[in-house]
């Protein structure tokens, strides 16, 4: 039976219109047992997010039952048909297995690789399938989809390099560090965005954390925030010896850190690195520190600079996903059409054998005096023609089924055969 | 037999080194692991050309330069599938491999046949053996030092490239190079002492000029300046790299002089 998703994402359908047709998870349970009710629907999965809203069916039908589907959505969310419609697009078959793929993979996604869709997916099937909406060709499709996200994520690194300039610090300092465990950091001024940084780094293991501010009261609060040691002001120079990582974000119009200072502060380090996340604007340490052995400055800019690059990495991995998912589809549709008709070739078979045993037994029956060897040639020649018999319908079937045809090959061989109607 | 064994395994080292640059450029799974395979198998390949060299002989496969070098080209290939898989540096491979390709290729173009007289004593292979294990730790040292300078590069500069996302962290490569020092070292010179015991008890003299021994102790030089100063005065970073770069040279001027000049290394 027909398999079809239809429905909206970013890439067709305004902000404004998404957000409308949402649906919370009570709403979407209903909207599926309603749809289970009628009979224009033999199977459905219904994916809600913000950036995506899809009906993954099996019909008889397909056209009549997205009319369907979508026909209820509206009512419920109280959004005029007509200006849906327009936008909705339809994928069958292969194109609706190929889409679930890249949904589930991350690949169709406003940022490529992004991690949430996967579990929006998940729980939209789990969903379903507490509806008791799901049947013989979703499961497979949503078991296969989520493998397959699995080794896009893995053998790919579309979800692996930073997109934010938070994050992308933190890569960076992975890259000097190797492990940021038992790394220590220094805030220095106490803005959101550091706060933000040092919270990464903290997740990573960096540990202990300083905080230092022009206003102690602010140094103070902070510090308590992320369970740091307050550092006064003063004392900035001293902090720097001591840590790996220094990230800054003060209001100053001047640099805070200087040239000198750094330098001073090295000799003692006998070659532990300094890595200077500076996300001040103006900028809080002198650029001219990049010249000194271990090092590391980044501005905002280098950062901007660090993600851009990453986001074309994923560009060029997301490519490599997607040829890895074309040969998924591939091997989903070879599958099902084998599963669709196994059953069809094991009935022929048992069909043709059961008049090929009625016969031998009657022509026996009637050569009494046979020799035990031509009882044995009589049922090798009939196992003989048999199988020479079917040897081209069935892998006409199979071929055609691959094809992608194989429906009314199907129904033909039941008719011509007398199979009786399929399930 | 044995010409064609090392043929098939400096053929299959061709291959794998092949696949392993490619795996820096197309960042493919399949490609490493074929480039790993093919390295399997020249190693498998190599290692059945040793044993059958040594059951030939009827002595360790270690008794000309050329025999040194292609025992020196097994150890590093094994050190080269130990490490990239216990630190999962998988681009390692392709800094390493033409190394060990190009030292193979040498073992193919020489093959003397007959064994120097003064190989007959024991202490004579233990010299040779320490010395190639210490030299295969020093191609490490060497690759370890290029990478972090790759790295340093790119961290410097700003500008992600491929060598910033396929290699590892900074202080991982300077562990990695002042390891391989630490361990090649004792090697070397161990494997140098007992060379001058060897020549002063076969040739009368520790010191006679030989231009194998004249560059292996301008390398030990190098690398005995460089742990000094990791320990005296912590250097270590570029500046350790420099120094794997400059050892490595004065080992390549070692090779090249006992492969290409008259001295007592050469067959």
């Amino acid at each position: 039976m027909p398999l079809f998703v239809a429905g909206l994402s970013h890439k067709n359908a305004p902000v404004a219109l998404r957000e409308q047709l949402a649906v919370e998870e009570d709403k979407l349970r209903e909207l599926l047992l309603d749809l289970q009710g009628g009979d224009a629907l033999r199977e459905v999965v219904v994916l809600s997010t913000c950036n995506r809203v899809e009906v993954y069916g099996v019909a008889e039908a397909p056209g009549e039952a997205r009319a369907v589907a979508f026909r209820h959505l509206c009512r419920q969310r109280g959004v005029e048909l007509s200006a849906v419609e327009a936008l909705l697009y339809t994928h069958l078959d292969a194109d609706a297995v190929q889409h679930a793929f890249r949904v589930a993979a991350s690949l169709d996604s406003m940022m490529v690789g992004e991690p949430q869709i996967l579990g929006q997916v998940k729980d939209a099937f789990a969903l379903a399938q507490a509806c008791q909406t799901v049947g013989p060709q979703l499961h497979p499709l949503f078991s296969q989809a989520f493998s397959v996200a699995k080794r896009v994520r893995t053998e790919t690194e579309v979800a692996r390099h930073a997109v934010s300039v938070s994050f992308a610090a933190v890569e960076l300092a992975k890259k000097i560090f190797d492990g940021l465990s038992r790394r220590a950091v220094l805030l220095v001024g106490a803005g959101k965005m550091s706060e933000l940084a040092a919270k990464h780094l903290v997740e990573q293991g960096a540990f202990p954390i300083y905080v230092t501010n022009r206003t102690w009261a602010r140094a103070q609060d902070l510090a308590r925030a992320l369970a740091g040691t307050a550092v006064p002001w003063e004392e900035l120079t001293t902090a720097l010896a001591a840590v790996d990582i220094v990230v800054t974000s003060t209001g100053a119009t001047e640099p805070v850190i200087t040239h000198g200072m750094v330098t001073r502060v090295m000799h003692g380090r006998r070659g532990r690195p300094l890595f200077f996340i500076d996300i001040a604007v103006p900028r809080d340490v002198e650029p001219g520190v990049d010249a000194l052995d271990d090092v590391y400055r980044y501005d905002i800019d280098d950062l901007k600079q660090v993600v851009d690059a990453n986001l074309r990495e994923r560009a060029r991995e997301a490519q490599r996903a997607e040829a890895l998912v074309e040969r998924e589809v591939g091997k989903f549709l070879t599958r099902q059409s084998d599963v669709e008709v196994v059953p069809t070739i094991v009935s022929l078979r048992g069909r043709l054998e059961e008049i090929r045993l009625a016969e031998v037994r009657k022509t026996l029956a009637r050569l009494p005096e046979a020799t035990p060897e031509t009882r044995a040639a009589i049922d090798a020649l009939s196992s003989a023609i048999v199988n020479k018999i079917l040897h081209a319908p069935i892998t006409k079937l199979r071929e055609s089924s691959r094809a992608g045809a194989g429906r009314s090959w199907l129904e033909l061989v039941h008719e011509l055969f007398g199979l009786g109607r399929r399930a | 037999m044995y010409p064609s064994l090392i043929n098939a395994a400096v053929v299959s080292y061709i291959c794998a080194m092949g696949l392993a640059l490619a795996y820096l450029v197309q960042r493919h799974d399949l490609v490493h692991r074929l480039a790993v395979l093919a390295t399997l198998a020249g190693w498998a390949t190599h290692t059945v050309s040793l044993i059958v060299r040594a059951v030939e002989r009827g002595a360790p496969p270690l008794g000309t330069l050329p025999e040194a070098i292609w025992v020196g080209v097994w150890v590093i290939v094994l050190l080269d599938l130990l490490l990239e898989h216990r630190t999962q540096v998988r681009v390692l491979g392709a800094f390493v491999l033409p190394i060990a390709v190009l030292l193979s290729l040498k073992a193919t173009t020489v093959r003397p046949a007959t064994l120097a007289p003064a190989l007959a004593s024991a202490w004579i292979w233990i010299h040779i053996a320490l010395a190639v294990i210490g030299i295969a730790a020093f191609v490490f040292n060497f690759v370890g030092g290029i990478m972090y300078l790759l790295q340093e590069r790119q961290l410097k500069i700003k500008r992600p490239g491929a060598f910033y996302y396929r290699l590892p962290a900074l202080a991982t490569l300077d562990r990695l190079t002042f390891r391989t020092l630490a361990l090649g070292f004792p090697f070397l010179t161990v494997g140098l002492i007992l060379g001058a015991l060897w020549a002063r008890t076969a040739w009368g003299s520790a010191f006679t000029f030989d231009p194998l021994a004249f560059f292996s102790l301008v390398a030990w030089v190098i690398y005995a300046g460089t742990l000094a100063g990791r320990a005296a005065a912590g250097w270590h970073g570029r500046r350790a790299a420099y120094f794997a770069i400059a050892g490595f040279a004065a080992l390549v001027l070692t090779l090249g002089a006992g492969l290409f000049l008259p001295g007592r290394h050469g067959s």
